[in-house]
């Protein structure tokens, strides 16, 4: 069969580039404010009082707690202990000291933890992340919706490491 | 004289060039603003934490200090000295004293006490806490007072 010829020119098709480049610039903005590429970043605000070894202050306020962190060789966490207790090393040894926090200041928000401050003792060699891990111990816990920081004990002082070399030698 | 019609011409612009810039110009800000925020050193592995969050209100003026290693590509510690990064150079954090000095000197040439300075201290995990107690004891002696420690966010 003959197939005769329209006699129309066939018509060029352009696609329109317009709501394309819309769509990608939404697109982009949308993942810009979504994407993180740094990750975030948070502070942890600590007291160092500037410690004189003339006058060793072995006596604390009634109201401070002392968390010791002593340390295996390589660096890694061997136990804590809360005051006299003994809480291990466990894998949610973090956890419990937050539970033990929590029952020593009462209830968060407690008047009372106004006056009180955790004193952290670490070996030297102990790597910083578990010091890190028991200062947000001992600072609080996240709410339940996981965004708003339930305060526990906001000052949070160290005492001097124990062991290792001393500073500028 | 006849005249034949002319079709008029529809000046089409190229718009793939342009889209290409504003692409990476786009890319461009989005990488600088990130870093612009933290004085990062992407040697230092910071440790993360849940309860680290962003500050609320930045400080106007704040000492940043990145201590960490030496860390090949696949990110193992090549050298067990810890360093603080600073300015291109790495120095032993316990020979950072007079960096220090040299800070505090600049912050009081600009009528500012390094009292009101905080001093923030982005340690990689495995650094001993030990050498960042003698840091902020160095920093202490040189005027600094207030230390904090940044960790990274972790996502639940």
């Amino acid at each position: 069969m003959k197939l005769r010829s329209s006699g129309r020119e066939a018509e060029k098709i352009e696609p329109q580039m317009a709501p394309m480049i819309d769509v990608v610039f939404q697109l982009l903005i949308f993942f810009m404010l979504t994407l993180n590429i740094v990750e975030p970043e948070g502070d942890f605000n600590v007291n160092m009082p500037i410690t004189d070894d003339s006058t060793p202050s072995d006596e604390l306020p009634m109201f401070d707690i002392k968390v010791r962190l002593v340390a295996n060789e390589d660096g890694s966490l061997n136990t804590i202990r809360l005051g006299q207790v003994n809480l291990g090393n466990g894998p949610n040894v973090f956890a419990g000291l937050n539970n033990e926090i929590l029952k020593i200041i009462g209830r968060p928000g407690n008047p009372i933890t106004k006056d009180m401050e955790v004193e952290i003792e670490a070996d030297y060699n102990l790597h910083f992340e578990y010091t890190l891990k028991a200062v947000s111990a001992c600072t609080g816990r996240l709410d339940s919706s996981g965004k708003h920081i339930i305060r526990y004990i906001e000052k949070i002082k160290f005492a001097p490491p124990v062991g290792g070399p001393a500073a500028g030698s | 004289m006849r005249i034949k019609s002319q079709k008029a011409a529809v000046a089409e612009i190229d718009m793939t060039p342009m889209i290409d810039i504003v692409f990476q110009l786009i890319a461009f800000f989005m990488v600088i603003t990130n870093f612009e925020q933290i004085q990062a050193d992407e040697r230092v592995k910071l440790p993360s934490d849940s309860l680290a969050k962003p500050p609320e209100t930045k400080a106007a003026d704040e000492l940043v200090l990145n201590i960490g290693f030496e860390r090949n590509q696949e990110g193992e510690i090549t050298d067990p000295q810890a360093y603080v990064f600073y300015t291109g150079e790495k120095i032993p954090v316990l020979k950072f004293g007079p960096k220090l000095e040299q800070e505090a000197r600049i912050y009081k040439q600009k009528n500012q006490d390094p009292n009101d300075v905080p001093v923030k201290l982005r340690s990689d995990a495995q650094v001993d806490t030990g050498l960042i107690q003698d840091l902020i004891k160095l920093a202490q002696e040189n005027g600094f007072t207030k230390f904090s420690f940044v960790a990274t966010q972790k996502t639940q």
